[in-house]
């Protein structure tokens, strides 16, 4: 099993939009995938149509246990279940910082569903708090989309420069470029000169594209409802490169009981 | 989260209306239907099946489940289905089937073709609640075919199982029931004209205590007769090294039969059938040591000096031609008028009807009276024999301590339905654990034996560098220390069998006092 957190410290950045199609992707490959989507906004969770409410909201899934079981809905999707958003979210640094160890209590959250999982995603908020050492604790790999902007570059600056002074591994920390229009001249002059200034770049950038916006619409992954379109290619690129990362420490055994018995 | 249910639909239904009418507040979705080909696999001797497993192929996966239940154990994405389980990918599936069928081929059973309807109930948001499939199963692609099962699958969606409890109750009101009893596996088997379980080499017959001893014998040895015949007719088509060992096995409990369950027929007619099946026994003896040693190849690479591993190779491809060659021979032999012969006449001998007047001394004697007499007897024979190893150190007493062990084991399995299950159990488990350690040294010896035997024909042969003789070195060095192993843990295996405890469970079970023919 393996934990994927995507993660910015920044806004509207396509996030929830790498994370719907990334998790849609992954359970394609028959990996049993769970999507946790612990943003309050619940995006994530109004992508795949399901209603953002978590059994007894913030407070039990800080609690842990059976509950956050029970609060899983199977998507559409064959392999890919959500553990949906709730509003109460809103206050889980407040929550967590009530805790004696609060860094470490998301990776006691999920340990139990660890089992029944080959690949576990977090869509994360934004935050660079103590929720934000928390995805850091659980995940074994980080992904974070960033907009070729000089600002981005900085935020991006200010996380690493966080997770150094906790002793965080950088090394685990990916990025791929997000929201990219090659109309414009930073993006292509920053997308050119990652390669010596950022580490850990994705070669398959996410361009803005109108398609992913209509997943507002469609309410499907960009993926599944357009599979042909440029987004969709983009994505599976993105998840190409992923996987090999996600696949790299070791093997998945792979073993995916779908359907009925004949 | 419950599992999927199986619903039987009223004959004649129109399910597409059934399905609207009933799933009011929802909206349904139809989808694409979905055809497709299901293939069951066992093995020859059903261990699946014995294991209540089934093993079958659909779309391009493999899937074992338990028989009867719905949950799926393992699966494994599969182009062609391999023979043996050595040839899987690697992967808790393999290790899971490994266990059960061990050496044996897997083939193809039965193939059955489902085609499904599935259908998709959805709340207001559009997301999906509840998931129906209709399914009907044929034994072939035409629609001609007679349907031989249609049901209508109701399957809970995660975190939804409220709405699944609510239609299910819907189906029920409509009259709709839950199907909980019928596995299709054994419908897609008897539509291609297989009884699962219908062999198997394990001895299984019951026999009346007060039977005569000749019938009972006559019962034994009809049933071994037919694994005979059976495995015969496989042997030719090479599927797996199983069916020369079933028949081999088949062969030496005859024997052993005819040797042990004493003046039941004719001397005459005993002396010429245990002459007739020494033969039928020994031509496989080749073949059989052959196959021993080429179905622990790797074992025997892993064993070898890494410095000369790779030099083993050539002794493996020879090997190989040798049990080609050895093959050809017992195929030529089955063939043989005299095989036919030997077979044809005892066949007629185990169907003649029983004369009144027993035709030898043990004839008319109650079975249970004989198997008592003949069972305790060679008890107290395999016990003074293994003394005799502990007292001597002798290694040559040991081959005939086997030897006693095994004439005992064939004599309780042959007779174990005239006692309590219980209790002939626990007492075959303890001489199987002391035939084991027999059974390991023994194999160690031949297999010694047979490659220094190979490294002689070799010598003689062109081509050959000293380094395949010294990976062989190697190897029979490896497993001498092996046999050293397995000879120090004699004592304590003998201890336990030859124990009191054990010994008054034999004199319980088995000593008597009835007078009886001593031949």
């Amino acid at each position: 099993m393996k934990t994927l957190a995507i993660y910015s410290n920044k806004g509207g950045v396509g996030k929830t939009a790498a994370a719907v199609n990334l998790s849609y992707l992954a359970a394609r490959t028959g990996m049993k995938t769970l999507l946790c989507d612990l943003d309050p906004q619940g995006s994530a969770t109004y992508y795949f149509r399901v209603k953002p409410k978590l059994r007894s909201g913030a407070k039990g899934l800080i609690k842990g246990g059976k509950r956050v079981f029970k609060s899983v809905k199977h998507t559409d999707y064959e392999n890919l279940d959500l553990l949906p958003a709730d509003f109460s979210l809103r206050n889980l640094d407040i929550k967590l910082n009530k805790l004696k160890r609060p860094q470490k209590r998301l990776s006691k959250i999920l340990a139990p569903l660890k089992d029944e999982y080959d690949l576990i995603l977090l869509d994360c908020p934004v935050t660079i708090s103590v929720l934000a050492e928390n995805i850091f604790n659980v995940a074994d790999f980080t992904l974070v989309p960033l907009i070729p902007t000089t600002l981005s570059l900085r935020t991006h600056g200010q996380l690493l420069s966080f997770c150094k002074k906790r002793n965080f591994d950088v090394a685990r920390i990916y990025v791929f470029f997000s929201m990219v229009d090659r109309h414009k001249k930073m993006h292509r002059e920053l997308i050119a000169t990652a390669p010596e200034t950022l580490k850990n770049v994705l070669d398959s950038p996410v361009p803005y594209l109108a398609q992913v916006e209509k997943m507002g619409l469609h309410r499907e992954p960009v993926v599944r409802s357009s599979p042909g379109s440029a987004a969709s290619k983009a994505y599976q690129n993105l998840w190409d490169e992923v996987q090999k990362i996600v696949r790299s420490t070791d093997a998945l055994d792979v073993t995916v009981p779908s359907g009925l018995q004949f | 989260m419950l599992g999927p249910t199986k619903f039987n639909l009223p004959a004649e239904s129109d399910v597409e209306q059934f399905i609207h009418e009933s799933s009011v507040p929802y909206r349904v979705k139809k989808e694409r239907v979905k055809t497709e080909t299901i293939r069951i696999y066992d093995t020859f001797d059903w261990r699946l099946f014995n294991k209540s497993l089934v093993l079958y192929s659909c779309a391009d996966k493999l899937h074992l489940r338990k028989l009867s239940e719905r949950q799926i154990l393992y699966s494994v994405p599969i182009s062609s289905v391999p023979v043996f389980v050595r040839e899987f990918p690697s992967g808790r599936f393999k290790e899971q089937l490994a266990a059960v069928v061990d050496v044996r081929a897997l083939s193809k059973l039965a193939e059955i073709q489902s085609r499904s309807m599935p259908y998709r109930l959805l709340d207001r948001e559009g997301k999906t609640v509840v998931r129906l499939v209709y399914e009907e199963i044929r034994s072939s692609r035409s629609k001609k075919a007679p349907a031989l099962a249609a049901h209508l699958w109701l399957e809970p969606v995660r975190g939804y199982s409220k709405h699944a409890q609510r239609t299910a109750l819907k189906f029920e009101q409509a009259g709709l029931t839950v199907n909980t009893e019928d596995d299709i596996y054994f419908k897609g088997l008897k539509a291609s004209d297989k009884t699962p379980g219908s062999y198997s080499s394990k001895l299984a017959f019951q026999l009346d205590p007060a039977m005569r001893a000749d019938e009972a014998a006559k019962v034994i040895l009809r049933f071994l007769l037919r694994v005979i015949q059976v495995n015969a007719i496989h042997i030719e088509k090479d599927i797996d090294t199983e069916f020369i060992h079933d028949f081999r096995v088949a062969v030496r409990r005859t024997r052993a039969a005819l040797g042990q369950i004493r003046s039941v027929f004719p001397v005459k007619t005993t002396e010429r059938f245990k002459e007739d099946f020494a033969f039928v026994g020994q031509l496989t003896n080749e073949l059989r040591d052959l196959d021993v040693c080429l179905l622990k190849e790797e074992a025997y690479k892993a064993k070898v000096a890494p410095v000369v591993r790779k030099d083993i190779e050539p002794l493996f491809d020879y090997l190989r031609k040798k049990r080609s060659e050895a093959f050809q021979e017992v195929i030529h032999e089955l063939k043989s008028e005299r095989y036919a012969a030997i077979l044809k006449d005892w066949e007629t001998f185990l169907n003649t009807p029983p004369q009144d007047s027993p035709a030898a001394a043990n004839a008319g004697v109650a079975a249970i009276t004989l198997a008592r007499k003949r069972i305790f007897k060679k008890y107290k024979s395999a016990v003074k024999a293994g003394n005799r190893i502990s007292e001597s150190g002798d290694d040559r007493m040991l081959h005939v301590l086997r030897i006693h062990c095994k004439k005992l084991r064939y004599l309780m399995e042959f007779f174990a339905s005239l006692f309590p299950p219980e209790t002939i159990n626990t007492l075959i488990d303890q001489l199987k654990r002391l035939q084991d350690n027999l059974g390991d040294f023994n194999d160690l010896r031949v297999q010694e034996e047979v490659l220094l035997n190979v490294a002689k024909q070799l010598s003689t042969s062109r081509g050959q560098t000293e380094r395949i003789f010294l990976a062989i070195g190697s190897l029979v060095g490896a497993l001498a220390g092996d046999r050293k192993i397995v000879r120090n843990a004699f004592a304590q295996t003998f201890a336990g069998f030859s124990a009191p405890a054990n010994r008054e469970l034999f004199e319980n079970l088995f000593a008597t006092q009835a007078p009886l023919s001593d031949r």
